[in-house]
């Protein structure tokens, strides 16, 4: 699937994630994480966000996380979310689990 | 409890509800803003209990009833308007609050550009000012007196003419800047074009492109709405500290030069309180010396780009070619003989 909107995903609400894409050139993947528990989760939130892209089979994005304390399955699903609304196109349902 | 919150959006052709908001902001002592396009609200039982603003790329009016602070009802506020935002293709957005809201407005992705008296912060949720300072400082010229003018020139005159060349003829080098924001007659392409035809005899000068931070709808709304008379002080000192404290400073400014106004009030009222926040130490940054330079008249009258537009409406273009240097009678001749 290509990323050929930008998109967004989420809240800003406590426990929540907000997640923003913007298509990039050359399928380079580009990872923004603000969050307030970076120091100890910020490792594991990228990680998780590139694991997550890979399994899509996305590239060339820019993705913004604005995370207010989410769990991974939260962040997972926002991220998804916002990519599919990127997308414009079915994706492969089986690969979203 | 929360269930019961209602969130609706609304534009401002909704007389009614923007009357509400109004109501709500008065009450929270925020002031409304007359450029607001689309207004967030969350209601419990029917009762405003949170509202919010979105004027272009700026969200503002953002307020929380006093009884119903710390539930986070403001994530809520800014998750609409930036949803908002986003869905309108603005990105990178600007953020008008007060400063007891700054750690708020941190966690949602905000970083503070300035704080002013204690009133007003503006934020932004990107990293444009940083990336902006870099691209001044590379044009730093070294020199005692390094001047600056910042001007709109709606379109250049006479007037702008002789205040740049007086003001390059008591500096060591000038910096002028062209606000960008298309809200004028003329377009920002036409203004720039015949501010770099009418200087170019000057050596001494390095002409910039305006941006968000130099009298644009993020730093200075009212300017662009001044017509219909609503002066707002507080933006007005922002966008001044803004300058002096955020950009002055990458160019080494030491000398604003403004030409005297006896006409316009928002631009008058402007340069009177630029003597008093660019001059006095603020233990921030170093004070700019502002230097007010006489207008010059033709035929008994000051030259000044109003003039200059209500000649063009009555196609007295003889008295236009007093007034503007031969260039921009030139563009004006070819671009405006139809004006209206």
């Amino acid at each position: 699937m290509k990323i050929i909107n930008s998109a967004h995903a989420g809240t800003l609400e406590s426990s929540d994630a907000y997640i923003q894409i913007n298509p990039l050139e050359d399928g380079k993947i580009e990872v923004e994480i603000h969050s307030s528990v970076e120091e100890l989760y910020g490792e594991m939130i990228e990680e998780l966000i590139l694991d997550t892209l890979k399994k899509m089979n996305i590239k060339g994005l820019h993705v913004k996380v604005q995370d207010k304390g989410a769990l991974d399955f939260v962040l997972k699903a926002r991220l998804q979310a916002a990519v599919l609304r990127a997308c414009e196109s079915e994706p492969n349902w089986e690969e979203l689990i | 409890m929360e269930l019961d919150i209602k969130v609706s959006e609304f534009d401002s052709s909704n007389k009614r509800r923007v009357a509400k908001v109004k109501e709500f902001l008065d009450k929270n002592e925020l002031d409304m803003s007359p450029d607001i396009e689309l207004f967030v609200t969350l209601k419990d039982n029917d009762e405003m209990i949170a509202c919010g603003g979105l004027a272009g790329k700026v969200l503002k009016c953002i307020a929380v009833d006093s009884s119903r602070r710390g539930e986070g009802l403001i994530l809520k506020v800014v998750t609409h308007l930036l949803n908002a935002a986003y869905n309108r293709g603005r990105r990178e957005l600007f953020l008008f609050s007060t400063p007891k809201n700054i750690e708020f407005f941190k966690d949602c992705g905000f970083n503070l550009i300035e704080e002013c008296d204690k009133e007003v912060i503006l934020m932004e949720n990107s990293k444009n000012l940083k990336a902006y300072q870099e691209e001044l400082r590379k044009k730093r010229v070294d020199g005692k007196v390094i001047g600056t003018i910042v001007m709109n020139a709606n379109p250049f005159t006479l007037g702008h003419r002789y205040l740049v060349e007086e003001a390059c003829r008591r500096s060591d080098h000038l910096h002028l800047f062209v606000v960008k924001e298309d809200a004028s007659e003329f377009k920002f392409v036409d203004r720039i074009k015949l501010i770099r035809e009418g200087t170019s005899h000057i050596k001494n000068i390095t002409i910039h492109e305006g941006s968000d931070y130099i009298i644009s709808k993020a730093t200075f709304p009212t300017y662009f709405i001044k017509d219909k008379g609503k002066v707002n002080e507080i933006h007005a000192k922002l966008d001044l500290n803004v300058f002096r404290n955020q950009l002055a400073s990458c160019l080494g400014i030491t000398h604003r030069f403004v030409g005297t106004e006896p006409y316009c009030k928002v631009t008058n009222n402007y340069n009177q309180n630029m003597k008093k926040i660019l001059a006095e130490p603020n233990g921030k940054s170093n004070p700019i010396e502002v230097v007010e330079i006489d207008r010059v008249e033709f035929e008994g009258d000051a030259i000044s780009a109003s003039r200059v537009r209500r000649l063009l409406k009555e196609k007295n273009f003889e008295e236009l070619k007093g007034i503007v240097p031969p260039t921009t009678y030139k563009f004006l001749k070819e671009n405006y003989e139809d004006y209206q």
